[in-house]
């Protein structure tokens, strides 16, 4: 903190001194909002003196018209309108008696056209307006306001007269009560307009701070001046940061004073009888919350600052981020969105219904820090990916490119694989959301499996012209692997059981609907037994292992330590299991598998591992011979760990790593600059 | 500390990969030494990779190959000690239009490092040095340029740095301001300081330089004195000097095709 205060103090005052930036962040909306306040203001009270200055004119037609004239005149007799408590200005009407009446409507010489129908002891009215003009959209739905009144009387009246024991009105009442109090509906307003209020005013105050403090700066050209001064590269981007954070939330202060200023002069009128009170806890809880928000919003517009080359480019790209921004932060407003779900892994998105549940004092402990820490991780990777992009050379250096970029290639796969796999992922979520019910089980199996890890693969080979053999680790394995796996696979689906109910004892719990609506989803089909262990078995054993522990772990490797690789590809293939109680067994799956193809060089191995595990989790239920209440005794897990740690001293005992993996690729430039 | 007080390049390569052009060895493995109270030039038309060698200095690039120390810092392992003991100025380095002048002075001595107490005292003795008292307090924007030139350099030598880097100071300015310079940077040098100072302009290099490094396509010709240069090739002007070094290298070159 203390490297980086003058820096921060030269940031503030920089952007002290920017006329545009105190133009656009305080003053306008300290002019234009009470501005925009009194123009409406001015614009509602002229649309009602026009209402009132207007005479509507209207015309009768149809049937018995002296019936309609004799309704028209008691719907618009004064003494009654003005009885009723009609909020509206009062509106003036007049007849014409014309010929052709609704051509007339269709000229705009008449408001409203009143026309009878109906038989003669059952008559009624039909009001003709046209929708396109407010005068004679107004005109009717008064008309018919005042008409509807009259008929109401008269249905009562009548009942009456025909005898009914009670005032009509009292027939079956209903009367609606809100319990809620004043303090919870305030509480559940303030809980879905917090965020995204805070979002926006850091949005707009932060990129005017952002583009001031990087974009501009290259474009005066004063970064390279303080590239090279003595600060570390680290210091400059949280100096940076800091400043816009701290931009924004002055921001935040400042509109929110103003917003308050105009609530209590009554200028805006909140909806009547609400409250707000919040706990000094809950206050502070919320306070915390929306700090890696303002983090990450500030480092994300400055990474977007510092790709850019000057303000307008700046301009083009700001838009994109304020809309995903946005979208992100509305999820709080979703109905029936709990934080107790993925939603709590989504940055920004997870904030929102954070603060909603924490705002009505509910406090799940487990998924806020969840929450808070998925936000606060996307903020700090940002800010290293924004010092990562201060390295001058792509800065000043217009030209340098990576030098993998122009070979393409191998050389190039290992930096693109992620984004090859996040495609896949935005693909296989798209079908399974959308298609999935349509394509039933056995078609999902077959576009998510074939089609998107298959083709995707095959793909990926054929664009960076990679070698097939090496890169899915097809060769024979030790033939100990197999022994290996067929102990492994058992322990471990054991072992991941353990490990999940684990989780759900000590972490967070998974509800019962959830794991209930899974296991029909598995097996509701009733598939023959051959499908299933065909479509649920082997094909995820193949493909699944192509993608992830071939391309992916094969793309990584050269990126990734051993045991980080494992890690990270286990993580990925965990994100694929869409339900969150899948993930963590999922991944430790994938670990286990990323594992098995290091130590055995190969990938069939994890294919057959992977084909049984599926298999051991679906025959037994699919025969009958376990339900969903069977547990394991605990001897059980403890043998499972045993087994599975007997399985990877079998497979590291007897290991033969893939060769060459980890080492760049002999076409890496760097590499063969290393070796001249 | 002599030896630290010194820049010392060692078989320094830099390669950038450009979209258009491909691999390009902007620094060819050079070598060269500068002491304290020296002025050092890197002398050569534009491309030969004058500015990549000094952004190397100033830690804005990394080196592709070899190593390079200021004052006992190394650029790849320690870049701030680098970049504390260095002041950096060159034509594109701007100064921030809205401080002004003594502002400007007291903020780079104190990213910099400069013991904060020193630092009104450091700025005071600026300010004077380099006659620009008068306007010490209007904002950097409303200066002329020749104003700003003096702010930009007083800046450079704010922390008081060992090293000093001018990377084509003299681009732009008119006469009068370039002979201003030149008075500053030999003043400079007599207080002890190690200079770098790159530069296309040839009386420019025999007028300020101690030594003199003729620079061509990324690798140093011939390095020495003015007067070990005129002995060497038996010519008066740096200009000849220099011409014919060039031509001595295309000539290796073609031998080299054949």
């Amino acid at each position: 903190m203390r490297r980086i205060r003058p820096l921060l103090a030269h940031e503030l005052r920089m952007l002290a001194r920017d006329t545009r930036m105190l133009l656009i962040a305080f003053v306008l909306p300290l002019v234009v909002f009470p501005a925009l306040i009194l123009v409406m203001r001015a614009v509602e009270r002229g649309e009602a003196e026009r209402m009132e200055e207007t005479v509507f004119t209207y015309a009768v037609s149809g049937e018995r018209e002296d019936w309609t004239r004799a309704l028209l005149l008691a719907a618009l007799d004064e003494a009654e309108a003005a009885a009723t408590d009609s909020a509206g200005p009062r509106m003036r009407f007049e007849e014409r008696q014309v010929e052709q009446p609704d051509s007339l409507l269709a000229a705009e010489h008449l408001h409203v056209v009143v026309e009878g129908f109906g038989a003669a002891d059952a008559p009624g009215v039909r009001l003709h307006y046209r929708a396109s003009s407010d005068l004679s959209r107004a005109a009717a739905s008064d008309l018919a306001e005042r008409l509807e009144r009259v008929r109401g009387a008269r249905r009562d009246s009548a009942l009456v007269a025909a005898g009914l024991p009670v005032p009509p009105d009292r027939v079956a009442e209903v009367v609606p009560r809100n319990i809620a109090g004043a303090e919870r509906e305030g509480g559940a307003l303030l809980g879905l307009a917090l965020t995204p209020f805070v979002l926006l005013l850091m949005l707009t105050g932060g990129s005017i701070a952002a583009v001031d403090t990087l974009s501009g700066e290259k474009e005066r050209g004063t970064l390279e001046t303080l590239l090279t001064t003595g600060l570390a590269r680290a210091d400059i981007v949280r100096a940076k940061v800091l400043a816009i954070v701290l931009l924004g939330l002055v921001l935040v202060a400042v509109n929110t004073a103003n917003l308050l200023v105009y609530l209590g002069l009554g200028v805006i009128e909140l909806p009547e009888h609400l409250a707000l009170s919040l706990t000094a806890l809950d206050t502070l809880l919320v306070l915390l919350l929306l700090a890696p928000l303002t983090v990450l919003v500030a480092s994300a517009l400055l990474l977007l600052s510092g790709r850019v080359d000057g303000y307008k480019e700046f301009q083009i790209a700001f838009f994109p981020v304020l809309l995903v921004f946005v979208a992100l932060s509305v999820a709080g407003m979703l109905p029936g969105m709990e934080l107790r779900s993925a939603i709590a892994f989504v940055p920004v998105a997870g904030i929102g219904v954070a603060v909603r549940e924490v705002v009505l004092s509910q406090h799940d402990w487990p998924f806020l820090l969840i929450t808070w820490c998925a936000t606060a991780g996307a903020g700090y990777g940002l800010t290293r990916l924004t010092e990562r992009s201060l390295s001058a050379e792509r800065l000043i250096g217009g030209g340098a490119v990576d030098p993998a970029e122009l070979q393409g290639g191998p050389a190039l796969f290992p930096r693109r694989v992620l984004r090859w796999f996040a495609v896949i992922w935005a693909l296989f979520f798209t079908v399974s959301l959308w298609f999935g019910e349509a394509l039933g089980i056995r078609g999902q199996v077959f576009v998510n499996l074939v089609v998107l890890f298959g083709g995707g693969t095959a793909l990926m080979i054929r664009v960076y012209r990679l070698d097939p053999v090496r890169v899915l680790f097809l060769r024979a394995p030790p033939p100990a692997a197999w022994v290996a796996v067929l102990i492994g696979a058992p322990a471990a689906y054991l072992a991941g059981i353990g490990l999940a109910e684990l989780i759900d004892a000590y972490v967070f719990p998974v509800p019962e609907s959830v794991l209930e609506s899974f296991g029909n989803v598995l097996l509701g089909d009733s598939l023959p037994m051959w499908q299933l262990l065909l479509f649920l078995a082997v094909l995820p054993g193949v493909f699944e292992e192509i993608a992830f522990r071939g391309v992916l772990l094969h793309g990584l490797s050269a990126r990734l330590r051993p045991v980080t690789l494992c890690l990270v590809v286990g993580a990925l293939f965990g994100l694929f299991h869409v339900a969150l109680f899948r993930i963590v067994p999922t991944a430790f799956l994938g670990v286990l598998l990323a594992a098995t193809v290091l130590l055995t060089g190969s990938v069939l191995p994890a294919m057959l591992w992977h084909a049984l595990n599926n298999a051991i989790a679906l025959v037994p239920a699919h025969l009958g011979w376990v339900d969903a209440d069977t547990t394991a005794p605990g001897w059980a897990y403890v043998a499972a760990v045993a087994g599975l740690l007997l399985a990877f001293g079998i497979l590291y005992a007897t290991r033969r790593p893939p060769p060459g993996l980890g080492r760049p690729h002999p076409s890496d430039p760097r590499a063969a600059a290393a070796m001249s | 500390m002599k030896e630290d007080r010194t820049v010392e390049v060692r078989g320094l390569v830099k390669t950038f990969w450009d979209r258009g052009r491909g691999r390009i060895q902007a620094v060819d493995g050079i070598d060269f030494v500068c002491e304290p109270g020296q002025v050092f030039g890197l002398l050569g038309a534009n491309g030969a990779g004058k500015t990549t060698t000094l952004r190397v200095l100033a830690t804005i690039l990394e080196p592709t190959e070899g190593s390079a120390t200021v004052d006992g810092h190394d650029v790849r392992h320690d870049p701030e000690g680098v970049r504390r003991s260095i002041g950096f100025h060159s034509a594109s380095t701007a100064l921030y239009p809205r401080l002004t002048a003594r502002e400007t002075l007291r903020f780079f001595a104190r990213v910099n490092g400069y013991p904060e107490a020193r630092i009104e005292g450091r700025v005071d003795a600026l300010l004077d040095r380099f006659g620009i008292r008068r306007y010490a307090d209007a904002r950097v924007d409303t200066l002329s340029s020749g104003m700003k030139q003096k702010v930009a350099i007083a800046r450079t030598v704010a922390h008081d740095p060992p090293v000093l880097v001018f990377d084509e100071p003299s681009v732009g300015l008119d006469v009068v301001n370039a002979l201003e310079l030149r008075r500053i940077v030999r003043e400079l040098r007599d207080l002890g300081k190690a200079i770098i100072f790159s530069t296309h302009v040839m009386p420019e290099a025999e007028r300020v330089c101690d030594r003199i490094a003729i620079m061509h396509r990324g690798r140093i010709l011939s390095e020495g004195t003015l007067e070990e240069h005129r002995a060497r090739t038996g010519l008066h002007y740096l200009e000849d000097i220099f011409v014919a070094g060039l031509e001595g290298d295309e000539e290796d070159d073609l031998g080299d095709l054949s």
